[in-house]
C-alpha cells in the first residue's frame, strides 16, 4: 500500500515539474486588469481598455511607434493634403490581407468609415464632427474630405473609430458586442495579435497574427486576465501569478507596490484627468453662477490627500499640465475650498440654512476604480461645508451611467478623460462644443465658444492657437461647464524580469514589445 | 409498487401549482413593484417620454395580463429572456456560469456533511457532556457568523498572512481555463485531459470557498444530526446491537448513522435553499464566476431581464429539488403515501 | 446593611443561579443572549453619548491608523473614527432588523389567524402562496426586492420583512387550526361567541407564546440578511452608517496590513446575531421543553 502511494507521488511530482518547466523562460505573458470589455466593435467602443486591445489587434492608417510621440503612417504609406486643407489623400500599403483572405484596400477603409458614421456609436463624433465623406480613388488610394480644415487631422486618423475592419466579417448595420456575433465567430484584424479565445470578464487570449506586416511580437502569447477587484489583482501580482498588471489599483496598493522590490513600477506619462460635469440645461445648474459656487468649494488638495494618498496632482484647467497652452485659471479665480466665494454667491441667490441648494451628485462605482465612492463622499462634505448646500450622492454602473447622461438625469456627475489625440482641442471642444457637450450629457452651448473652437481647429499658427486656448480657459473658469479636479498618473507594475513595456503619450500600450528576460 | 407510482405522479402534479405561484410571485416582484424597474434602470427621474420609449422597446406597454401570459409561456419553452445590455440569451448566460456554482456547492455540501454529521453524531453520543454543549454552541455560533465575513477572515489568515491558499477565482492567473474547459466542471475537465498541474490548481482554489460555504451550513446539520441520532440511539435495535456485544463506537458510527442518514439526505435537499443563498455571498467574496456572481453583476448593471431570468431559474431549481426530496423520502419511508 | 447595592447584586445573582440550576445550560444561554442584546441596544440608544466622534467627521483623526487610545478601533481612509461608526451603525442594523421583524410578524400572524380560522379555498390558496415563498431561498428574494426598490431604510426593511411572513403564517395557522378544534372553543361557539371574539380571546393568546420565540430568532436572521444586503451594496445608500457596508468598503485595505476595518464590523454583526439566537434558543428550551427534549 505504502509503496504504491510513493510511486504515485513520484509520478505526480514528475508531471508537475515537467509542466512547470514549460512556463519558465518563454511561455505566455499574463496581464491582469480590473477593466471590463463592453463592445468589441471599433464603431462603438469608447473606453480605455477596449481601445488598448484594439491597438493590438487592429491598426490605423496612422499610428505611434511603441513608446514614441511622433505620428507615422501605418496602414497607409503616406498622405498628402490638398491646398485648402480639406482633403487628405492616403496611399495605402499594398498586399495586405485580413486573415480570411479579404484584401485590405480603399474599399475596406471607406466601408469602415461609412459604418461608423451610420451606426452613430459613442466615439463616432471623432469621425462625424470632422469628416464629410470618404472617396475611393483606386484600390490603394483613398480621400478623406473634411467639413473644415483641421490642423490635427492625422492624429484623429490614429484613433480607433478610424480603424479599417473587415467588411466580410462585421455587420454593416449593428454594433457587435462579442466576437461570437461576427461571421465566422472570430475577430480578424490587421494588427500584431489575433484573438484566440474570448471569455468575457474572465480571460482573453491573444496570439501573434501571422499576417501582420510589421515586426513579430517578442512574446508567444498574451493572456489578459480579468479581476473583479483590485485587491485580488494586487495579491496575484505579488505572488508572481501575473507578469504585469495595469488599471486600476487602489491607492494603498500603489503605495505598497511602489515601495516593493519584488515589482517594477512604470508610470503612464500621458494626461489623464478627472472632473465634475454639470448638466447645463436643467435645474439647478442651468444657472452658471451656481456652477461657480459649487466649483469654488472644491478642495482638490484634500481629495488627493484623503482619497488618493497624494498620488495625483491638482488640476486647475481642463487642458492638462504639460500640454501646450495650459493655464491655471481655476486656481487664480477660485483656489481650493473657497467657501467665502461660494457662500456669497449662494446667499445672493437666495439660499440659506433653511433653504439649501439641493442636488444629486452622481458617480460610477467601478469604471474608474474603487476610489469613486470615497471621492464622492469627500466632495459631498466639501460642498456641504458651505452650510448652504445639501447633496444626495447617487451612483450607477457604467452602462447605466452612460444612459443617464444621455437622458439628462444627473445634475452633477464625475467623469474622467484619457486622451484620444494629443491636442488641447481634445480636452475642450469635447466638453464645451455644442455637439461634444451634448454627447457627454453636459449640454453646454454657446455660439461664442463654438466659434472659437472652429477657429482653433482651422488655424495653423501655434501662437494664434495658444492665444485662442488661453481665452477658452479663461472663459471656462467663468462659465464652468465642467470643473477640473486632478490630473492622474496611471501606474503599471511588472515583475522584475519583464522588459519592453512602453506606454505612449496617448496612453497606448503595445503588447508586442514586451518580453520576459532571464 | 403501484402506490409509490401514484404518489410520484400526484406529487409531481402538485409541483405545478407551486411553481406557478412562485413564478407569479417573481413576476409581481419584478414587474409590478413600486419603483418601476424601467424608471429605476434609467436613474429614477427620467422624463416620461424616455420611459415610455424604453417600455415599448421591451414590450412593457401591453396590458399586464398579456405580459403575464407571455412570461409564463416563455418559461414553458425554457426561454428565460434576453439580456437588454449584453445581447445574450439568459439561458446561455446561465449555462456558462452554472457549472462553477455546482462545483462550489458540491464541495461545500461535502464539507457540511462531513463536519456536521460527525460533530452531530459525536455530540449525540456524548449527550449532556461538556463536549455536547460545546458542539451545540458551535452550531449556533457558526450559523451567526456572516458567511462573507468568515470568508474574509479565511482570506486574511490563509491567503494573506500565511499565504497557503489563493483567495479568489477558480484557477490561478497562469492557468488558462480556455485550454481545458469542456464541461465547465474544472475538476472533471482537468482530469479528462490529464493536466494534473491544472487539477491541483483548481482544487486548491476550491478549498477556501467550499470550506467557508460548508462551515456556514454545518451548524444546521450538527443540530439536526444530533437530534436524529438521539432518536435513533434510543431505539430498540440499537439496544439489541449493544446487547449482542457490538462495540459501542461501531454501534454509534455505523449503525446509528446509517439509520439517521435518510433524514439527513432529505435534510440536504431542504437545505438547498440555504445553500443557494450562501453560494451567492461566497461567490461574491471569492470572485467565483458562478450564478451568484452573475445575479449580482446583472443587478448592478440593472439588466432586469437577466435578473428575472436568473431568479426564475432559482425558482425552478427549488421546485425540482423539493419534488426530488419528497419522492426520495416516499421511497424510503413507507408511511408516506397519498 | 440590609438593602446595600452589593447585597442586592448578590441576591440577584443567587436568583440567577437557582434558575440556572433548574433549567441548566439553557438558562445561561438565554442570559448571555439577553446581555449581549441589552449591550447593543444601549449602544444604539445612547450613541450620541458613547461615540467619541461624529461618524461622518472626515477629520476625526489620522488616516488609516490602527486601534489606539483615542481611536479604540482605529480610523478609516477618510479619517473617520471606526468606533464611532460602529456605535452609530448599531442603530441602523437594529432598527432595520426589529422593524422588519415587527412588519413580518404583524402581517404573517394576521394572515395566519384569518386563514386558519376561515379555512376553505382562501386558506388553501394562501397556504400555497406562503409555502412557495417559504421554500424559496430567503436571501435571493431579499436581493430581488432590494434591487428593485430605491436604496433606503424603508426599502431594505421591506426586503427583509417579506422573507419571514410565511414563517409566522405557518406557525400561527397551524396553531389556529389546532386550537379551533379544542373543546373550549366549541363551547364558546355554542354559547354564541362571534368569530372575532373567539379569535381574539381564545386563539390569539395561545399563539403568542410560541411567536415570541420565533420573533427573537427572526430578528437574529434579519440582522444577517441586512448585513448581507448592505455588504453586497444593496438596500442602503453609502451615506448611512452601516456595519455591512463598512465591511465591504474596508476590504481593499487588507493587503496593506489594515485589519481593523473588517474585523470590528464583522465581529459586531456576529455577536449581535449570536445574542438574538442565544436568546431565542434559551427561550425555546425553557418555554417549550417538550419541543426540544434532547
Amino acid at each position: 500500500m505504502k509503496k504504491r502511494w510513493g510511486i504515485m507521488a513520484l509520478v505526480i511530482a514528475a508531471v508537475m515539474t515537467a509542466s512547470g518547466a514549460c512556463l519558465a523562460g518563454g511561455g505566455p505573458l499574463v496581464y491582469g486588469t480590473t477593466e471590463k470589455v463592453i463592445d468589441m466593435d471599433p464603431a462603438n467602443a469608447y473606453d480605455f481598455h477596449t481601445w488598448e486591445i484594439f491597438y493590438n489587434i487592429y491598426q490605423g492608417l496612422m499610428g505611434y511607434p511603441p513608446g514614441k510621440t511622433n505620428l507615422v503612417p501605418h496602414l497607409a504609406e503616406s498622405y498628402t493634403v490638398s491646398a485648402d486643407g480639406k482633403t487628405y489623400t492616403f496611399k495605402l500599403r499594398q498586399g495586405l490581407t485580413f486573415s480570411d483572405g479579404t484584401p485590405f484596400d480603399a474599399h475596406a477603409v471607406k466601408w469602415s468609415i461609412d459604418r461608423v458614421m451610420n451606426l452613430k456609436g459613442d466615439p463616432s463624433w471623432l469621425v462625424t464632427d470632422f469628416v464629410e465623406r470618404v472617396d475611393v480613388v483606386d484600390s490603394a488610394t483613398v480621400n478623406f474630405v473634411l467639413q473644415n480644415p483641421v490642423a490635427y487631422f492625422p492624429s484623429l486618423v490614429a484613433t480607433v473609430p478610424y480603424y479599417p475592419v473587415n467588411p466580410n466579417v462585421y455587420p454593416a448595420d449593428k454594433i457587435v458586442r462579442d466576437p461570437s456575433e461576427l461571421k465566422g465567430g472570430k475577430i480578424v484584424g490587421l494588427g500584431p495579435y489575433e484573438v484566440a479565445s474570448f471569455k468575457r470578464d474572465e480571460e482573453i487570449i491573444l496570439k501573434p497574427n501571422p499576417d501582420y506586416f510589421g515586426p513579430a511580437p517578442k512574446n508567444e502569447m498574451v493572456v489578459i486576465r480579468y479581476f473583479a477587484d483590485a485587491t485580488t489583482m494586487r495579491l496575484a501580482l505579488e505572488k508572481g501569478e501575473l507578469d504585469f498588471a495595469f488599471k486600476s489599483f487602489n491607492p494603498s496598493d500603489i503605495k505598497d507596490l511602489e515601495q516593493s522590490s519584488k515589482v517594477k513600477t512604470i508610470k503612464g506619462q500621458g494626461p489623464y484627468i478627472r472632473y465634475i460635469c454639470f448638466q447645463c440645461k436643467i435645474e439647478p445648474f442651468k444657472d452658471w453662477e451656481l456652477r461657480q459656487a459649487v466649483a469654488a468649494s472644491v478642495d482638490r488638495k484634500e481629495i488627493i490627500r484623503k482619497v488618493f494618498l497624494g498620488q495625483n496632482a491638482p488640476l486647475y484647467s481642463m487642458v492638462p499640465m504639460g500640454m501646450f497652452a495650459h493655464t491655471d485659471n481655476f486656481k487664480t479665480v477660485y483656489g481650493d475650498g473657497n467657501l467665502d466665494f461660494a457662500r456669497r454667491v449662494l446667499k445672493a441667490k437666495g439660499y440659506s440654512e433653511d433653504n439649501k441648494l439641493k442636488f444629486e451628485f452622481w458617480y460610477t462605482p467601478s469604471h474608474y476604480g474603487d476610489t469613486e465612492v470615497d471621492m464622492a463622499a469627500v466632495l459631498k462634505q466639501q460642498f456641504e461645508r458651505t452650510g448652504l448646500i445639501d447633496v444626495t450622492v447617487k451612483s450607477a454602473e457604467w452602462a447605466t451611467y452612460r444612459d443617464n447622461w444621455a437622458n439628462q438625469l444627473m445634475p452633477a456627475f464625475l467623469l474622467g478623460w484619457y486622451p484620444d489625440y494629443i491636442d488641447p482641442d481634445n480636452y475642450t471642444s469635447a466638453f464645451a462644443g455644442t455637439a461634444g457637450s451634448a454627447g457627454l450629457g453636459i449640454h453646454f452651448s454657446d455660439p461664442k465658444w463654438d466659434a472659437k473652437f472652429v477657429e482653433e481647429q482651422t488655424v495653423t499658427d501655434l501662437d494664434q492657437r495658444r492665444e485662442i486656448f488661453e481665452t477658452i480657459q479663461k472663459w471656462w473658469a467663468m462659465d464652468v461647464p465642467t470643473c477640473p479636479i486632478f490630473q492622474g498618473t496611471l501606474y503599471l507594475f511588472t515583475q522584475n524580469n519583464i522588459e519592453g513595456v512602453m506606454i505612449s503619450p496617448t496612453l497606448q500600450f503595445n503588447y508586442r514589445t514586451i518580453q520576459r528576460v532571464q | 409498487m403501484k402506490n409509490i407510482l401514484r404518489y410520484v405522479i400526484v406529487r409531481a402534479a402538485l409541483t405545478l401549482p407551486m411553481l406557478f405561484i412562485l413564478l407569479s410571485v417573481v413576476f409581481v416582484v419584478i414587474r409590478v413593484m413600486p419603483g418601476d424597474p424601467v424608471s429605476s434602470m434609467l436613474g429614477g427621474h427620467a422624463p416620461e417620454s424616455v420611459i415610455e420609449k424604453k417600455k415599448e422597446e421591451l414590450g412593457l406597454n401591453r396590458p399586464m395580463i398579456f405580459q403575464y401570459v407571455d412570461y409564463l409561456w416563455q418559461i414553458c419553452r425554457l426561454d428565460l429572456g434576453e439580456s437588454m445590455i449584453l445581447k445574450q440569451r439568459v439561458i446561455d448566460a446561465i449555462k456558462l456560469k452554472i457549472p462553477a456554482t455546482i462545483e462550489l456547492t458540491f464541495f461545500g455540501m461535502l464539507v457540511t456533511v462531513l463536519v456536521g454529521v460527525s460533530l452531530g453524531a459525536y455530540a449525540a453520543d456524548k449527550r449532556r457532556s461538556p463536549q455536547d454543549y460545546a458542539i451545540r454552541i458551535y452550531g449556533i455560533v457558526i450559523y451567526c457568523i456572516p458567511v462573507f465575513w468568515l470568508g474574509l477572515m479565511f482570506q486574511m489568515i490563509f491567503g494573506i498572512w500565511l499565504d497557503w491558499m489563493p483567495i479568489a477565482g477558480r484557477t490561478g492567473a497562469r492557468v488558462f481555463a480556455s485550454t481545458f474547459e469542456k464541461t465547465g466542471f474544472y475538476v472533471i475537465d482537468t482530469i479528462l485531459i490529464r493536466d494534473f498541474a491544472a487539477l491541483k490548481d483548481v482544487l486548491i482554489h476550491l478549498v477556501l470557498p467550499s470550506v467557508t460555504l460548508g462551515l456556514m451550513l454545518s451548524g444546521v446539520f450538527v443540530r439536526l444530526t444530533r437530534a436524529n441520532m438521539l432518536d435513533v440511539l434510543k431505539s430498540d435495535y440499537i439496544l439489541a446491537a449493544e446487547a449482542r456485544g457490538i462495540r459501542h463506537r461501531r454501534v454509534v458510527y455505523k449503525h446509528a448513522i446509517m439509520n439517521a442518514f435518510v433524514p439527513i439526505l432529505t435534510m440536504m435537499g431542504l437545505q438547498v435553499a440555504l445553500l443557494m443563498a450562501g453560494a451567492v455571498l461566497t461567490e461574491s467574496t471569492f470572485s467565483w464566476p458562478g450564478m451568484g456572481r452573475l445575479l449580482l453583476e446583472r443587478i448592478y448593471m440593472r439588466d432586469y431581464p437577466t435578473i428575472q431570468g436568473v431568479i426564475v431559474f432559482f425558482a425552478l431549481i427549488v421546485a425540482l429539488v423539493s419534488l426530488v426530496v419528497d419522492i426520495v423520502y416516499a421511497l424510503v419511508d413507507p408511511r408516506v403515501r397519498y | 446593611m440590609k438593602h446595600s447595592p452589593s447585597r442586592k447584586m448578590a441576591v440577584l445573582f443567587a436568583r440567577f443561579a437557582v434558575m440556572g440550576k433548574k433549567y441548566g445550560v439553557e438558562w445561561w444561554i438565554l442570559v448571555v443572549g439577553a446581555a449581549i442584546i441589552t449591550g447593543v441596544v444601549l449602544m444604539a440608544v445612547f450613541s450620541t453619548a458613547i461615540a467619541p466622534f461624529d461618524p461622518y467627521d472626515q477629520n476625526a483623526g489620522p488616516q488609516l491608523s490602527p486601534p489606539s487610545r483615542t481611536h479604540l478601533m482605529g480610523t478609516d481612509n477618510l479619517q473617520r473614527d471606526v468606533f464611532s461608526r460602529i456605535v452609530y451603525g448599531s442603530r441602523t442594523i437594529l432598527g432595520v432588523a426589529v422593524l422588519a421583524a415587527i412588519l413580518s410578524s404583524v402581517v404573517g400572524i394576521t394572515f395566519g389567524l384569518i386563514s386558519g380560522f376561515a379555512g376553505g379555498f382562501f386558506d388553501k390558496i394562501l397556504s400555497l402562496v406562503m409555502d412557495s415563498i417559504y421554500s424559496f431561498p430567503g436571501l435571493i428574494l431579499a436581493i430581488a426586492f432590494a434591487a428593485m426598490l430605491e436604496p433606503g431604510i424603508l426599502s431594505i426593511t421591506v426586503a427583509v420583512a417579506v422573507i419571514y411572513i410565511p414563517t409566522y403564517f405557518r406557525l400561527v395557522r397551524g396553531q389556529t387550526l389546532q386550537i379551533k378544534e379544542e373543546l373550549y372553543v366549541e363551547a364558546a361557539r355554542a354559547i354564541g361567541a362571534s368569530g372575532r371574539r373567539i379569535l381574539w380571546q381564545y386563539i390569539f393568546p395561545n399563539v403568542i407564546a410560541t411567536t415570541v420565540v420565533v420573533f427573537t430568532m427572526n430578528v437574529g436572521d434579519a440582522i444577517m440578511i441586512e448585513a448581507a444586503l448592505t455588504y453586497l451594496g444593496l438596500g442602503l445608500p453609502p451615506s448611512i452608517v452601516d456595519w455591512g457596508m463598512d465591511l465591504s468598503m474596508g476590504r481593499r485595505f487588507l493587503p496593506s496590513g489594515v485589519w481593523w476595518l473588517i474585523t470590528f464590523p464583522g465581529a459586531m454583526i456576529s455577536i449581535l446575531a449570536i445574542g438574538f439566537t442565544m436568546l431565542g434558543e434559551g427561550l425555546a428550551e425553557i418555554l417549550n421543553p417538550r419541543l426540544l427534549e434532547k
